[in-house]
């Protein structure tokens, strides 16, 4: 291949990686789903890779907001208060599936006794 | 056969008591509740909600932290988002601090029952949200949400136990300073202190350290000690039988009293962990940190050792004294008011009050007995206005009505009576109405001196002054 | 010609309410006309094929809620009549993008995994617009959870038309806020934005669309896709709308510890009063894209849309006319970065923010047998989501591995420090340039056809590339209406200012639409308004 950038790959998900990325994010994907997510994935990667062009000092702060929060703007903790929560059984009404004011789902894999 | 030496380090799960829970209103304290009512659109992860950190979870770790001789309680501390699937967790993913926690380093100085000293060392404490309860049924599970969001402690020991007694030695004192500090009810069964323990062992003398095993689900103290005791012993024996020991987690089964091996799920522990974008850096600048420890107090530890440095208290009152924090400041409020009586009013509180303590479950601060009682009591024994056994029956009953000590004294005629002429008058009774008695005294069977004295003091309803008895009794019966 | 009360700006509805010329129940029947004229078939999450009537159509509500509206419209008008205040928005109809929760009401981020899900309470932002006076008109349809520029996305299909071409496409992910704006359904909408997604739409759709700065309005009830990027706002026919709009829904919130702790400027109730003259900046780094080849990596490089350009510099010689002054060149070296750094950071938050759809608590769980607890989750959520959520998700689950954390996510964060130094520089008060806004293109280009760039998520996010840089930086930013193309599509041009200088940078909006005022674009309505407006 010429005339790619230097970083540029094609595959850099292999399909290893994509089944490992598919099972952590607890997806259940048809195959032409998969096809189309992994081409995806590794397009995005490459624009991605153009941050590694460019050169970071090392003492550059990260930004985890963009504005910064100084003591004047940041809003103060809250206060150790308890209010009576009126909307439980609101909640409780979207829940898929109750069994009295108990929450259910099925049985829990892999934490099995010897 | 190698001699090993046991090597334990604990990490420990504080529930705090706070009001509220970490990140939102609802009620923190769901003990009791039926499932799933303590819950709001926040703690049970609703699209769109947001966490609010509350103030008195912050103060609070900050004072164990500094309690616990914390190297650093950090200006600037993070949260940071631990993800994972898991039907308590219903936003998907824990807040929890993680690189940058509120605290690190640290100590607990611990005593031993042999008199020895452990210093364990801590290697961070932070903040964490707890994550809900499921409950096991017959092919399914349930959840109750009740628990999500009440604030916690994680805090990290170093392998710095050396047996299945220090790590109970370790909780012990933990507990005991949660409760000083008033930052947690402090209840292993509750679930308000948690402990998973990591074990290993190496041959005595090396100094390195072997694959660990992890303990979890272990709660309460006994529990944390039978469970180390009993992978110790495993251990050894696959060391000796030339196995290696594996890195597994397992799980204490307290009805069985055996410990099983849990199967990892997918092991890699790939949490992902990210700066929580949600809430803003924690900031504890040094006005927070002096308003904070405006409220510390002396350390259960240091509280002992001051009990026998200044008062002269033997080590065991000191100890007992100091093991919860009430009753140290209901002994040295009473000693304010009887200076100088140091021993003796330890002595009223070891017998007497902690007794009462006992029997009402409660705390010394709860007692209608208030210190100025408890001293005024033992002034009028020590003054021999009332009878030591009167005193005693005062406590119960101003414990019952509330009423200064003087005032039912005053008003049930309760008063020792001393004055010798009342006194040689009832014995004169007693000895004239007692020929048998007598006469066997006189025949050398003086042991019968405190049955005079006890028909006396029937006469007087217990008032009688017991020394003064005794010498005026032995005075008319060997006449 | 006289106007209808549904394509008139909220501040015009409510001093005509005021002096009781009109009633809210009036206003409120006035949308519901249009809406019946313009609107087509409703959305839904059924198998779609495209009927050649959708094109000409523009669906921009998943849900209505024209009963909540009208209860809303009477207590109105029962107050004025009884003297009372009515509230700075009384009677003003609001479409709320279904990204936020609306007690009582189906909030459905237009995913299949939320479809039914009805919220126990309202959003921040919400309850104020609706305490302020605004009529709930209903949930408008944007791209599933606001992933993407075209509304494309949505689970809920037909996608929104773009009124002035409804076989282009309104943008996005606040489309269905900007199309209703403009086709006269809503006067002003609820929207967010996190790569551009109030501003694209708003240029693409011919109305103003403010992305305020971050923490100035409460995020809680906003289904979270970013969460240090996301930012609601609104999406209105004028500036002053905009500023009323946000004075109403601005200002802390003890819910969300990111709402900054700061008062809301009175002047936003009155932009007029005391414009002062305004530095006003214009950078290359914004008339030109630069973007990495697909097929190759290589970056390329190309210019704006011309008719776009000339629109910015129009601008800005009126501006200068107006006695503001202009600065050329301004460096905004580290512009071409914001795209990149946004697919880590966005997508590292995203996917742990999808993690709660799970189908335990609410929402879609899948209704077939299931093996265990794991196999629930695979089946809820495969089915559950759309293409576009699936892709941020497994991205967000690669960039945040620990093994490429430190390589993407820190960096990413630390590319974001230098976007936002690009702005610090062009703001600061005692620098060479010393600016109080930026005036730039909104968007590369004006509105593409449906299913021009579907599917290509590169592609699709360059089309983000001159908004994005705001997101990062936290800045607030305006699109405003600027012209129509030479195929009668309209052009945004944006202003962005310093942190929380909404005041100035709306006021410099304020400035051009005051100097464009007599300008005949001004007098063309969108298609599908003029059609219906025909047939009435």
């Amino acid at each position: 291949m010429t005339g790619t950038s230097p970083g540029f790959d094609r595959e850099r998900i292999t399909s290893e990686i994509f089944s490992h990325l598919v099972e952590l994010a607890a997806l259940e994907l048809k195959a032409d789903e998969a096809e189309y997510l992994r081409h995806e994935l590794n397009g995005q990667l490459n624009a991605i890779h153009e941050l590694e062009n460019i050169v970071i000092d090392d003492q550059l702060p990260i930004s985890s907001h963009g504005v910064p929060y100084h003591g004047a703007t940041a809003a103060g903790l809250r206060e150790d208060v308890s209010e009576p929560g009126s909307l439980a059984d609101d909640i409780l009404n979207q829940a898929p599936q109750l069994e009295g004011r108990y929450v259910v789902v099925p049985d829990i894999p892999h934490r099995e006794l010897e | 056969m190698t001699d090993f030496e046991i090597i334990v380090g604990l990490e420990t799960h504080i529930q705090l008591n706070t009001r509220s829970k970490i990140f939102c209103s609802c009620k923190a304290d769901s003990w009791g509740d039926p499932p799933n009512t303590n819950i709001c659109p926040v703690c049970t992860g609703l699209p769109g909600v947001l966490p609010v950190l509350n103030r008195t979870v912050v103060e609070k770790a900050v004072l164990l932290a500094v309690a616990m001789h914390a190297e650093s309680v950090q200006p600037i501390s993070y949260f940071a988002r631990k993800n994972y699937f898991y039907p308590d967790l219903p936003k998907g993913y824990q807040i929890s601090q993680y690189d940058e926690p509120l605290a690190r380093g640290g100590y607990l100085d611990v005593p031993m029952p042999d008199g020895a000293v452990r210093r364990v060392t801590i290697q961070k404490l932070h903040l964490e949200e707890d994550a809900g309860k499921t409950v096991r049924a017959k092919g399914r599970r349930l959840i109750d949400f009740n628990r999500c969001g009440v604030p916690l402690i994680e805090m990290v020991t170093g392998p710095d136990l050396r047996s299945a007694d220090e790590a109970a030695q370790y909780l012990i004192r933990l507990r005991q300073l949660l409760r000083w500090l008033e930052i947690s009810e402090a209840d292993m069964e509750k679930g308000h202190l948690r402990c998973d323990a990591n074990v290993s062992i190496r041959p005595m003398g090396l100094n390195y350290l072997n694959p660990k095993t992890e303990i979890k689900n272990v709660n309460s103290i006994d529990a944390v000690r039978q469970a180390i005791q009993t992978e110790v012993e495993r251990q050894k024996r696959e060391v000796s039988a030339g196995r290696p020991i594996e890195a597994w987690t397992l799980e204490w089964d307290e009805d069985l009293g055996a410990l099983h091996k849990m199967r990892s799920k997918e092991t890699e522990a790939d949490y992902r962990y990210f700066r929580e974008p949600d809430l803003l850096p924690l900031l504890v600048d040094s006005g927070m940190r002096k308003r904070i420890l405006g409220a510390m107090v002396e350390l259960p530890l240091e509280r002992r050792a001051r009990f026998v440095m200044q008062y002269e208290l033997p080590e065991y009152d000191a100890e007992i004294l100091t093991e919860e924090r009430s009753l140290s400041e209901y002994f040295e409020a009473t000693l304010t008011a009887r200076p100088g009586e140091a021993k003796t009013i330890s002595n009223w509180m070891m017998n007497d009050v902690m007794r009462m303590l006992r029997e009402r479950s409660v705390t010394a601060s709860r007692l209608r007995l208030r210190p100025e009682h408890l001293a005024a009591i033992i002034g009028m024994v020590e003054g021999k206005l009332i009878t030591t056994n009167t005193g005693k029956e005062l406590l119960e009953k101003v414990e019952e009505s509330g009423r200064a000590p003087a005032d039912i004294v005053a008003a049930e005629g309760l008063s020792q009576v001393s004055d010798d002429s009342r006194l040689r008058s009832l014995a004169e009774e007693v000895v004239a109405e007692s020929p048998d008695q007598l006469k066997a005294y006189r025949n050398g069977k003086t042991s019968l001196i405190g049955w005079f004295v006890g028909q006396v003091m029937r006469k007087t309803g217990g008032k009688a002054e017991p020394q003064r008895t005794r010498a005026i009794l032995e005075d008319l019966l060997s006449e | 010609m006289r106007q209808a009360l549904c394509d008139l700006p909220g501040h015009e509805l409510v001093k005509r309410l005021r002096r009781k010329e009109i009633s809210a129940v009036e206003i409120l029947e006035s949308v519901r006309g249009r809406i019946e004229a313009v609107e087509g078939r409703a959305p839904t999450t059924e198998p779609y094929s495209a009927q050649p009537a959708d094109l000409e159509r523009v669906h921009a509500y998943i849900t209505l809620s024209l009963d909540r509206a009208r209860q809303q419209a009477e207590a109105i008008d029962r107050a004025l009549a009884a003297g009372e205040d009515p509230g700075p928005l009384a009677g003003v109809p609001l479409a709320v993008k279904d990204i936020f929760c609306v007690r009582g009401t189906r909030s459905t981020a237009a995913s299949r995994i939320l479809q039914d899900f009805i919220s126990p309470y309202s959003a921040t932002p919400v309850a104020r617009l609706e305490q302020a006076g605004a009529l709930t008109i209903g949930k408008v349809n944007l791209d599933e959870f606001t992933f993407g520029s075209s509304n494309e996305s949505s689970a809920f299909l037909p996608p929104p038309g773009n009124p002035w071409d409804p076989r282009r496409v309104p943008g996005g992910s606040s489309g269905g806020s900007a199309a209703a704006v403009a086709a006269g359904e809503a006067t002003i909408s609820l929207g967010t934005d996190t790569s551009g997604s109030i501003r694209q739409p708003a240029a693409y759709c011919g109305v103003v669309g403010l992305k305020p700065t971050y923490g100035r309005v409460s995020r809680y009830g906003l289904i979270a896709f970013a969460s240090s990027l996301d930012c609601p706002g609104p999406v209105t026919r004028d500036v002053t709308d905009a500023a009323l709009a946000l004075k109403v829904m601005a200002g802390p919130d003890p819910r969300d510890a990111t709402a900054a702790n700061l008062p809301v400027p009175e002047a936003l109730g009155d932009l007029d009063q005391s414009a002062p003259k305004l530095r006003i900046g214009l950078s290359p780094d914004y008339f030109r894209l630069q973007y990495p080849e697909p097929s190759t990596g290589g970056l390329s490089e190309r210019p704006v849309d011309p008719e776009i350009e000339a629109a910015v510099r129009r601008a800005a010689d009126l501006l200068s006319d107006a006695g503001h002054t202009i600065v050329e060149n301004v460096p905004m070296p580290n512009t071409r970065y914001g795209v990149p750094a946004y697919f880590v950071i966005s997508r590292v938050e995203a996917a742990s923010n999808l993690h709660r759809y799970d189908g335990v608590k609410y929402g879609y769980r899948y209704p077939g047998e299931v093996a265990d607890l794991r196999e629930l989750y695979r089946r809820t959520r495969g089915v559950g989501f759309g293409l576009q959520p699936k892709l941020r998700i497994l991205m967000g689950m690669y960039v945040s591995g620990e093994e490429y954390e430190k390589d993407y996510y820190q960096r990413a964060l630390r590319v974001r420090t230098l976007i936002r130094r690009d702005f610090e520089r062009a703001f600061d008060p005692h620098g060479d340039f010393r600016l109080d806004c930026l005036l730039t293109p909104t968007t590369p280009s004006t509105a593409f056809e449906i299913g021009a760039l579907y599917g290509d998520t590169v592609s699709m996010q360059y089309v983000d590339l001159l908004t994005v840089p705001a997101d990062h930086a936290g800045v607030p930013a305006v699109s405003i209406p600027a012209g129509l193309d030479g195929r009668g599509l309209p052009i945004g041009i944006q202003f962005i200012g310093p942190d929380f200088s909404e005041v100035r940078m709306l006021q410099a909006a304020r400035a051009f639409e005051q100097a464009t005022e007599g300008d005949e674009w001004r007098r063309i309505q969108p298609r599908v308004v003029a059609a219906a407006s025909a047939g009435v």
